[in-house]
């Protein structure tokens, strides 16, 4: 019986190890990580509702994002040349614009218009109501991260919609079954198998990107830790209070992730 | 296999051929399933159908021969309005395909409208086109549930009977990709039956196949064929045009050179292009 001998990579796995350990030792020997303040703040109500908020953000941010990229991607790919270029403009602009900018904009959008008003376009108002009250950071932040959102889902949908081979169109449209129906129920499914790893890397990225309403003074879970370590001054140990939160979310994500997936991954071998 | 005693029902002599591109007049005559009058149809610079003229009796089954590129395919998608006709008309079972006379005017249906029309006609496909997503059953249901809007139970008894029918009644529940190439083309052929299509067009059916799966796909077709079904059939199995068509059409360039039954077609061409065709694949 002959056995393989790796000897290179037996060597390369006692270096490895060696250097785990080396760093666990690091984490756990050096008092300046100040473990007992990360457990201390790491369920504490403020930190917990700021990452209630950060969810929060999120979810509305991807819903409103892939719902409006979605209607983005279907007037990018529809044979009318005015809703393919519009489609074409909206994530041009908006993906150009870094978001820090687009979520300061709509942050101050009263300085552009301070009252906004509903009615008949170019006619008479039916009410109008002062751009202050209706956007407040909240909303600005959300309409921000999902306008952004949107112009990176449009593509996302749309490089799905075109992965679905032809003839399954086709053969929905001679079976005479009705085109709301062909692209909920024939194409879309088998969009969402290339969709979804790109909407989840678009996800899992905005739960990170929340962070950056930070500037509107949002208490989302970066902006609250901030608050605490300059009350406190341990700097460090709420940076690790953050970025353990944003690794268990993100986690969670990832399995979630791992079964859409698999859902949508029906039928293929 | 008796599917060659069916009759083949007279018609009129002079085969309609070349440049025959007489529009067609108001209601068809007869029982014509299917009647093309002087269909043209271009892709750009490519005039791929040249005055097609061309009728299928009900309860026929016409197989229509050619090299590639003679347009073939294209003429049997103008049957479904798969490909919209630049000129000409497309009738199918008397009405007009696609659109409306009004006058001496064509007005384009609705897409509802169109849609009730291709429910009346079945299209199998050289690549199947199963959907991979849905299992054999709901690929069945599908359209008789959204097209037709019949109740559930009664689709589903249809495509137990449809599947029955084409040998795969142990297969409901499976997806597409677990079966072999032989076993989606008769799952595609039930799939189209299931609208109770008074019309099946084949296109290609059995070119994707391994050699060895050709004969079940043929099985299924020639089992149809004596059951009454209505069938354009564009393939190149000579085959099977010789034990089950009616009527043989030969297509070259866009034009349908000759047609006339299987015995005279395929052993005494009229036409030089044709016998050089056949000469080639016998």
């Amino acid at each position: 019986m002959v056995t393989a001998r790796h000897p290179l990579r037996w060597v390369a796995v006692a270096g490895v190890l060696v250097l785990l350990a080396m760093a666990a030792s690091a984490l756990i020997t050096n008092p300046a990580w100040e473990w007992e303040i990360v457990g201390q703040y790491l369920f504490a109500p403020s930190v917990v509702r700021s990452v209630v908020l950060t969810l929060e953000l999120t979810v509305m941010g991807i819903v409103l994002g892939f719902a409006l990229g979605t209607l983005l991607a279907l007037m990018r790919l529809s044979p009318n040349r005015l809703l393919s270029s519009v489609a074409w403009g909206y994530v041009w602009l908006f993906r150009s614009v870094p978001l820090i900018l687009q979520l300061l904009f709509w942050y101050n959008l009263a300085l552009l218009y301070p009252r906004l008003s509903f009615g008949v376009p170019f006619g008479p108002a039916l009410f109008d109501i002062g751009t202050m009250d209706l956007i407040g950071p909240l909303t600005a932040a959300v309409l921000g991260l999902a306008l952004h959102q949107a112009a990176y889902a449009a593509e996302i949908v749309r490089g799905g919609l075109l992965s679905v081979d032809h003839g399954q169109r086709e053969a929905a449209a001679a079976l005479g079954i009705p085109r709301a129906r062909r692209l909920l129920r024939i194409i879309l499914p088998q969009a969402m198998r290339t969709i979804v790893p790109n909407a989840g890397n678009e996800i899992i990225g905005l739960v990170k990107g929340t962070s950056v309403v930070y500037i509107m003074a949002l208490p989302e879970l970066f902006y609250q830790v901030q608050v605490i370590y300059n009350r406190n001054g341990r700097v460090m140990a709420l940076l690790l209070v953050a970025a353990i939160w944003y690794l268990i979310l993100t986690t969670a994500l990832s399995i979630v992730q791992y079964y859409v997936e698999r859902y949508y991954g029906r039928g293929r071998a | 296999m008796s599917g060659g005693s069916r009759t083949v029902r007279d018609r009129a002599p002079g085969d309609r051929a070349l440049g025959d591109l007489v529009t067609g007049d108001g209601t068809a005559g007869g029982h014509a399933m299917v009647e093309l009058r002087g269909v043209h149809k271009s892709f750009g610079p490519l005039h791929v159908l040249r005055g097609v003229d061309l009728t299928v009796e009900q309860g026929q089954v016409t197989v229509i021969l050619g090299p590639s590129g003679s347009g073939k395919s294209t003429l049997l998608r103008t049957i479904n309005h798969l490909e919209k006709v630049d000129r000409g008309s497309v009738r199918v079972g008397g009405r007009l395909l696609g659109y409306r006379q009004v006058g001496d005017r064509l007005h384009e249906l609705s897409e509802r409208e169109i849609l009730r029309q291709r429910t009346q006609i079945g299209f199998v496909f050289q690549s199947f086109n199963l959907f991979p997503h849905l299992t054999v059953r709901q690929n069945l249901t599908e359209a008789p549930l959204s097209a037709q809007r019949r109740p559930r139970a009664e689709a589903e008894a249809l495509a137990a009977r449809l599947l029955e029918r084409v040998g795969l009644a142990d297969k409901a529940d499976a997806y597409p990709r677990t079966l072999s190439g032989g076993q989606q083309q008769r799952v595609a052929i039930a799939r189209a039956l299931a609208l109770e299509p008074a019309l099946v067009l084949f296109d290609e059916p059995t070119s994707a196949l391994d050699p060895e799966l050709v004969g079940e796909v043929l099985e299924v077709m020639k089992d149809l064929a004596r059951s009454g079904t209505t069938m354009i059939v564009v393939t190149h199995e000579i085959g099977f045009a010789r034990e089950v068509a009616d009527t043989v059409v030969f297509m070259d360039a866009g034009l349908v050179v000759e047609s006339g039954p299987p015995a005279q077609v395929l052993d005494d061409p009229r036409h030089e292009r044709t016998r050089a065709f056949i000469g080639k694949v016998l």
